[in-house]
């Protein structure tokens, strides 16, 4: 009995507790607890789905001259906000992106860190 | 006879620059433009105001804003030649815009016909519910 009992735990835990069968489960919760997986938790959160901000409000044109809606999408320092972060689709990116370099070009925007 | 094209055409001069000054650039590009068969449409002095960043140590301008439509390709290399040459002109830019017009109104042209076909077919689905 005693030259048994470390080769059981060398299997591990699963194997001892088979082997004693349903009086394991009878013996605790803690033990059958132990022996199931735990479940992976839920995603406790549903990640909001982002939208294009033009697309809402059906713009068809993005107005270089427009400074303030466009200092929405630039950060302190001038750079453009990635769309990953706003959420803007591609084509308006495009856009965006265009209106932004006009604006810089002719003073309305930073190049760079608006210090 | 080309077709036409349209122009936005900014240029910034010195925020110390007297008025009259402004004036008499604006009317000699004006001039120019019309040389090359082009026409002014809209004038617009926006004034003085804050650059983005500093041009020629100035941190202020003075914007003027053009929209031109013109048929000649040179009319803005002689446009843009006149505001280099000039003294109180800081930086300016020409952008042509009609294509970008042309898109626009093909994409609102879609989303009424879109807006229409909709409008149609839910109207017509509620004609067949009630008969």
């Amino acid at each position: 009995m005693t030259p048994d009992a470390p080769q059981h735990t060398s299997h591990g835990p699963h194997s001892s507790r088979s082997s004693h069968g349903p009086s394991g489960q009878r013996g605790g919760g803690s033990g059958s607890s132990g022996g199931d997986r735990p479940r992976r938790p839920r995603r406790q959160y549903v990640r909001k789905r982002k939208v294009c901000r033009f697309c809402v409000d059906k713009i068809d044109y993005v107005d270089y001259k427009n400074v303030d809606m466009l200092r929405t999408f630039i950060l302190d320092r001038g750079k453009v906000i990635p769309r990953r972060i706003t959420g803007t689709c591609a084509r308006h990116q495009r856009w965006l992106k265009l209106a932004v370099k006009r604006a810089r070009n002719i003073a309305l925007m930073p190049f760079a860190a608006g210090a | 006879m080309a077709e036409e094209r349209i122009y936005e055409l900014i240029f910034i001069c010195r925020p110390d620059t007297p008025e009259a000054e402004i004036d008499k650039v604006i009317s000699t590009l004006q001039q120019a433009a019309e040389e090359q068969q082009g026409r002014v449409e809209k004038v617009d002095k926006w004034g003085v105001r804050r650059m983005a960043y500093r041009v020629d140590k100035c941190s202020d301008g003075f914007f003027v804003f053009f929209l031109i439509h013109g048929r000649r390709s040179e009319m803005v290399k002689e446009l843009e030649r006149r505001l280099k040459v000039s003294e109180p002109v800081l930086k300016y830019l020409t952008v042509r815009i009609d294509e970008e017009l042309k898109r626009q109104r093909k994409l609102v042209a879609r989303r009424e016909r879109r807006m229409a076909r909709r409008a149609r077919k839910s109207a017509g689905e509620t004609a067949a519910a009630a008969g």
